[in-house]
């Protein structure tokens, strides 16, 4: 051992603090660069033999070669990555979810003085006008502009919202080319890195751009992956895969045919739908799919609710022109989309139909009806205003020209006053008018009696003296059904439906042996509360439909049998047609109401989530750049550090010198 | 995680986040305080939102109810008025039918007394007629025609062309009531009786007839009354619904205002917190910014 090696150990100490200036350098030129990670020269002392890997007999006694600045590595912790990724994931899907519903709010604009609910109320104030002064040109003329005013808004609440709509599937587009973009990127990266870390180098820029992409995919959809043997990463999106080493599995916006006019991300290898629980897709999915769909088919029950329930009373009524008009809708069209007011009235005020009779200029009474459809507690949701509940008998023609095309005829049954036998002819015009003629046996056909159907699924069954009698409907809370086919029959005394139900017709329906299902919309809609049936003694019970832990409607049976009801026979009774059906309404004031509170309140629960995740999502970036993060002050100690010990090295290096200066000029024979 | 390591970028983005929450929170009262509101969007307080547009529409149903009414006064005021002065020319012609039925009396003076009845038979027609508006008050429904059509001059038949439609305003939200009173009720048959009377005046028809007619226009005279109270009825209803309407509206305009409107001093107090929270940010970010190692190395 020699004083060359001496030399060659200061050579090896003044390249790698070299080193590590530069490196205090690039963190230092990184301060501020996102997704950057500190770096560190990992010095190691060389040993005897060469390596880092020395034991300590070889050193006894003896100095080491020196040091060696074997890797410069970068500061990470990828659990970290980890549980942030998961966190950026739920951030961006509430984020998108409260963009989209904050943004829907303002369409509604309420509670505010310009608001639709002030619309509502001018539109009904309008009616009492007109009540107050049938013969008024200006009371009608005020209608005429209250419902255009009305109806123009409806259709601009509805369309802004089909707008929206679209803009959120032109979002769903644009995220596909964001995955696209990022999960190719992803794949160059990895190619690099491989190539990199081949050779022995570490990668380190490379690998936080590749965090970066992956902190991208992450915040868009749900995205798992893994670092495999070759240093690349394999990345799935939902379950499926989208990058493997170099590979890009592209995904592409294709119109999906269950969801009219809407597209949907699929794989473009395989065809796969591309599906996510979570991120920034998530949310938007469920704005345009879930949220805003909702938004539209309440605001279309609005109208739809409207337009019924004035026509029905509107058509009955005569104007005050001459002649009398009469049998005119009031609205056109069959829900917000279109909703209208009919043509010839915004022409001819005087053919609005405030009088119940011809020639009645003085006659309010058919307004102050229309008016009345305020204060009814069933409008919404409700078959017409005619305020129909089980039993009612409505004279033929009364609804003739009503909710045309609203409805089909699912079944037709009934007899002829007196029991005579005979045979029902029933024709449908398609308009909703409806022509039942009765041909005794042996005997001329009976003068037709036009009727009109009321809605689509509903029974309408004709009954002794001529009469419609409009299907098994109940009003929430008050109506009697008799549930039991024969005997002492179980009679259900009350039926309370709960405040979350959506007007509209729900069916009860079986599930397994002893519970039932309460469907919205048809016998195969969605349920939205299931009753677990036990047997219920003599007196009165109760059968309460349940979701998770809300009480959506309770029946309460009266039972006067010594036997107790079973729940076989519960089932039995509950899902036969004619008990199986419940019908929930509401004025039309507190639906809209419901509306806007309901909508609020997801609107502050998106956002309220959106903010928890985005504390945690900053708490957790908190982490990542403390462990990452540059900090200047580490740095510019470091920098000073690394300084010191290269001067010292080159100290060394004279120190050499000075020796073999001795040695060589100083020492010898020739003195 | 005990001593948590402060990097400069993490140190440049909390800044900014601090910065942006405070501003945030300032503005958002700001915003309150320029409109006077609590409630800008229904999800800055979903319940609340639901009790405001409640009581709203309530209070816009109370308006529309103080309308209805006042319609309905100014109706009934005008009917009011009408029957006061059918009173009095009733009065008027029973005093001239107990003058008439006096046998000393000579038949210039009979036809005299015809004569001012005749007058009288006109202007209760004319009563009948009365109008609010376009509105003939007594036709029923058919308030575009007149209600007494008067044949001849002098009369000689007087016939009601209404029907005994009722017009009803809503006043509450339980009540409707007719404002209107029924015409032929009210006068329709007076007018044969006085015809008589006054054609029996001119035949020098002996007295006993004509003390006949007094208990008719006695009857007459009943049911004008009878009518004047029931509209008199309804007018003091209908004043006491304006009275407990605008009650209602002051309780439900205070109730609406607390759910909606901002408390100033409350708001006021808070904008000045956020200020100061704003101030105090802003100062601590210009201490701790240039606090550098770099300035105490050389």
């Amino acid at each position: 051992m020699g004083l060359s090696i001496g030399l060659d150990t200061a050579v090896k100490a003044l390249r790698a603090h070299q080193l590590a200036v530069d490196v205090a350098s690039h963190n230092i030129a990184n301060a501020q660069s996102p997704g950057f990670s500190r770096q560190r020269v990992l010095l190691r002392p060389v040993g005897l033999d060469g390596s880092d890997h020395f034991t300590r007999d070889a050193l006894l006694g003896r100095a080491g070669f020196g040091v060696n600045a074997k890797d410069v590595n970068r500061i990470r912790d990828v659990f970290l990555d980890f549980q942030a990724r998961q966190s950026m994931g739920a951030k961006s899907q509430f984020g998108a979810t409260s963009a989209a519903l904050s943004q829907a709010e303002l369409i509604f604009n309420d509670p505010s003085d310009d608001g639709m609910s002030k619309l509502l109320a001018k539109f009904w104030a309008g009616w009492q006008d007109v009540v107050n002064d049938p013969e008024s040109a200006a009371a009608r003329t005020t209608i005429v502009q209250a419902t255009q005013t009305l109806t123009s808004r409806l259709q601009r609440a509805r369309s802004e919202l089909t707008t929206q709509r679209d803009d959120l599937n032109s979002q769903v587009n644009a995220i596909g080319d964001r995955i696209n973009a990022a999960a190719s990127e992803l794949a160059a990266v990895n190619f690099q890195i491989k190539q990199v870390e081949l050779s022995g180098d570490m990668a380190n820029d490379l690998r936080d751009r590749r965090d970066v992409l992956l902190d991208e995919l992450s915040a868009i959809g749900q995205v798992s992956y893994a670092e495999q043997g070759d240093k690349t990463v394999t990345v799935y999106l939902g379950n499926h895969e989208l990058v493997t080493g170099n590979t890009v599995r592209t995904v592409q916006s294709v119109a999906d045919s269950n969801n009219t006019g809407m597209n949907k991300l699929i794989f473009a290898i395989d065809g796969a739908d591309v599906t996510t629980t979570s991120g920034e897709l998530r949310g938007v999915l469920n704005a345009r799919d879930r949220d805003i769909p909702g938004l539209i088919g309440k605001l279309d029950t609005l109208a739809a609710g409207l337009i019924g329930s004035v026509n029905s009373l509107h058509v009955v009524g005569y104007g005050t022109d001459n002649p009398p008009s009469t049998g005119l809708v009031f609205f056109t069209g069959k829900d917000a989309s279109d909703i209208a007011l009919n043509q010839a009235l915004a022409t001819n005020p005087q053919a609005i139909a405030a009088a119940s009779g011809p020639n009645l200029p003085g006659d309010g009474s058919n307004a102050l009806a229309i008016a009345n459809l305020q204060l009814a507690p069933n409008m919404i949701g409700g078959f017409a205003a005619a305020n129909l509940v089980p039993g009612e008998q409505i004279a033929p023609g009364l609804l003739t020209g009503l909710l045309a095309g609203a409805g089909s005829i699912s079944s037709i049954s009934g007899s002829y006053t007196g029991g005579q036998a005979g045979s029902w002819a029933i024709t449908d015009d398609g308009l909703g008018n409806l022509s039942a003629v009765f041909t005794p046996t042996g005997g001329a056909p009976q003068a037709p009696v036009l009727a009109t159907v009321v809605a689509g699924g509903t029974d309408v069954t004709l009954v002794p003296g001529l009469t419609l009698q409009i299907g098994p409907l109940l009003s929430a809370g008050t109506q009697t059904i008799d549930v039991a086919p024969a005997g002492s029959p179980v009679v259900a005394t009350g039926i309370t439906l709960g405040p979350t139900l959506t007007p509209g017709a729900y069916f009860i329906t079986a599930n397994g042996p002893n519970g039932l299902d309460l469907r919205f919309g048809s016998a195969t809609g969605p349920v939205v509360g299931t009753a677990t049936l036990g047997s219920l003694g003599t007196g009165a019970g109760v059968i309460s439909f349940m979701s998770g832990l809300n009480t959506v409607a309770t029946i309460t049976v009266n039972n006067p049998n010594a036997t107790p009801y079973s729940a076989a026979q519960q089932q039995a009774d509950l899902t036969v047609a004619g008990n199986n059906t419940l019908q929930v309404e509401k004025a039309p004031e507190p639906y809209y109401a419901d509306i806007v509170s309901i909508l609020g309140a997801d609107v502050a629960g998106a956002k309220g989530l959106a903010d928890s995740s985005e504390l945690m999502t900053s708490h957790l970036d908190g982490l990542r750049q403390s462990v990452s993060g540059v900090n200047l002050d580490e740095e510019m100690t470091n920098l000073n550090a690394s300084q010191h010990a290269y001067n010292a090295a080159a100290r060394v290096i004279t120190t050499i010198d000075d020796m073999l200066d001795t040695l060589i000029n100083r020492t010898g024979v020739t003195r | 995680m005990t001593n948590i390591r402060v990097t400069d970028h993490w140190r440049v983005i909390k800044q900014t986040e601090y910065l942006n929450a405070v501003s945030g929170r300032l503005d958002k009262i700001q915003e309150q305080l320029s409109t006077g509101r609590q409630i800008q969007r229904a999800s800055d307080d979903p319940a609340g939102a639901r009790l405001a547009l409640q009581y709203r529409d309530t209070i816009d149903f109370e308006a529309q109810m103080r309308r209805n009414l006042d319609n309905g006064t100014a109706f009934m005021n005008i009917t009011e008025s009408t029957l006061d002065s059918s009173t009095e020319a009733l009065q008027r012609l029973r005093e001239l039918t107990v003058q008439a039925a006096n046998s000393t009396l000579a038949q210039e003076e009979r036809d005299g007394i015809a004569k001012e009845v005749d007058q009288l038979i006109q202007h209760l027609a004319q009563l009948g007629n009365a109008t609010f508006g376009d509105a003939y008050i007594f036709s029923g429904h058919k308030t575009t025609t007149p209600a007494f059509q008067v044949t001849g001059n002098p009369p000689t038949a007087v016939t009601f062309q209404g029907d005994t439609g009722q017009r009803l305003h809503r006043i509450s939200r339980q009540d409707t009531v007719a404002v209107n009173v029924d015409g032929q009720n009210t006068f329709g048959s007076m007018f044969t009786d006085l015809i008589a009377l006054r054609d029996n005046l001119n035949a020098g028809a002996p007295p006993t007839t004509i003390q006949a007619s007094i208990g008719t226009i006695d009857s007459a005279l009943d049911r004008v009354i009878l009518a004047r109270a029931g509209v008199g009825a309804r007018l003091n209803r209908f004043e006491a619904s304006q009275a407990t309407s605008q009650q209602t509206d002051i309780n439900l305009q205070q109730l609406r205002s607390t759910i909606e409107d901002v408390d100033l001093p409350s708001a006021i107090t808070k904008l000045q917190g956020q200020q100061n929270a704003l101030q105090a940010a802003l100062g601590a970010i210009g201490r701790t910014a240039n606090l550098t190692l770099m300035d105490f190395m050389r």
